[in-house]
């Protein structure tokens, strides 16, 4: 059962299109998960679609109906291009990204306990796949700017509570953690930070601005 | 007088099953002015919102046959083209966006049917209509503004947690007024 969910806020930005990409991956990956996230984001939608109606409408070109009715017979109906199977449950949405499934990611190690699997960075906004054994710690740091976490398998705990499959955590600015893999199986996460992460303790102060966080 | 939801959708439910051209050209009528106001209001120069706008309702036309007038209104489902579009051409990204299929099983927490939404547009209209100024901003500046809410934040000269609690207030009240109990 999910319990940690985005904001309204956060769901918001993207149900209005104002998400970065990064940002609406880690989204879009949490409502593959979560039924009742895709039911708010639907009203959302809805309020959307509301606003749309209510627009004082913008003239159209001379003729542009007319240019566009010439083309009805010119264009085929849209159809979903073939979905590949996954074999492990990865969402749709995120094998995209990943080029495959999650059991077919080639990890780079972080030491012994964590590895990891860079993604794509916009700006100053990084994706990226975690993945630690269990009772591995990321070690306690702050963040510079936001930092999402979506857990796809296993399990973490930090002193904010415990995150399951499809759990979202948000942390921002001077909210100090230390997540730690639960007992069990690997944990793995999809991680969409903004700004770097303020590591407290060697080695992991040393060690995080050479794996790029 | 505009067209309201259930004409909207009975014409675009017969787009998708007959192909119907004269039902196509009033959608076109009524939409297309609309999508393009929406995208000069997002930004994009005249000429650009003029395109787009035409190919949102080319769209429309070849995608009719996924419309489910059970999970979405014709203005909602095509708010969702127009959004996405507007992404692709004038932030050279994609949208990351879940497909139905991809639905995971076994979180049937907190799960609630989608509700028949294209009935209740005229209803959410009027209350958005109702909204406290400071509520209606914030919400139109969630669609409109192509920013996130800290900056939106900043540029209203308010705190993050006021726009929040803003969208909180107002979300609550739609939903109230739609008859959703939580």
């Amino acid at each position: 059962m999910i319990r940690h969910h985005p904001d309204e806020a956060l769901l918001l930005a993207y149900a209005g299109g104002a998400s970065d990409e990064a940002t609406a991956l880690i989204l879009a990956t949490h409502l593959a998960y979560c039924q009742a996230c895709r039911a708010r984001m639907a009203k959302l939608e809805a309020i959307g679609g509301g606003l749309l109606q209510d627009l004082a409408p913008a003239q159209m070109s001379q003729g542009a109906l007319d240019a566009v009715m010439a083309k009805l017979d010119t264009v085929l109906p849209f159809e979903r291009p073939p979905r590949p199977v996954s074999r492990d449950g990865t969402p749709d949405v995120l094998r995209r990204y990943i080029g495959g499934d999650l059991e077919q990611v080639r990890w780079r190690s972080m030491g012994s306990r964590l590895s990891y699997l860079p993604l794509f960075r916009r700006g100053s906004v990084t994706a990226r796949l975690l993945r630690g054994v269990p009772g591995a710690e990321t070690g306690m740091h702050r963040h510079g700017g936001q930092e999402y976490t979506l857990v796809l398998k296993g399990g973490f705990t930090d002193a904010t509570g415990s995150y399951g499959p499809g759990d979202l955590q948000v942390m921002e600015g001077e909210l100090r953690h230390n997540p730690v893999a639960d007992p069990g199986e690997d944990c793995i996460n999809l991680a969409v930070t903004s700004g770097r992460l303020k590591f407290e303790t060697l080695p992991h102060k040393i060690l995080a601005p050479l794996f790029g966080f | 007088m505009i067209p309201q939801a259930p004409e909207l959708n009975a014409l675009l439910l017969r787009v998708a099953s007959a192909r119907d051209r004269a039902a196509f050209a009033a959608l076109f009528s009524h939409f297309a002015p609309r999508v393009k106001a929406y995208l000069i209001r997002l930004g994009a120069p005249a000429a650009l919102a003029e395109d787009l706008a035409q190919e949102a309702l080319l769209s429309l036309w070849r995608k009719a046959h996924l419309f489910d007038p059970a999970k979405a209104s014709a203005a909602t489902w095509l708010f969702t083209i127009a959004r996405n579009l507007r992404i692709d051409a004038m932030r050279r990204e994609k949208r990351p966006e879940w497909e139905a299929e991809d639905f995971i099983p076994g979180d049937m927490g907190g799960a609630e049917d989608l509700l028949a939404l294209a009935d209740e547009e005229m209803r959410l209209r009027a209350a958005l209509k109702e909204l406290p100024p400071d509520q209606v901003q914030v919400i139109e500046l969630s669609f409109f503004a192509d920013k996130p809410h800290s900056q939106i934040a900043g540029e209203l000269g308010i705190p993050l947690g006021t726009v929040k609690s803003r969208l909180r207030l107002a979300m609550a009240r739609l939903k109230r007024a739609l008859g959703d109990a939580e």
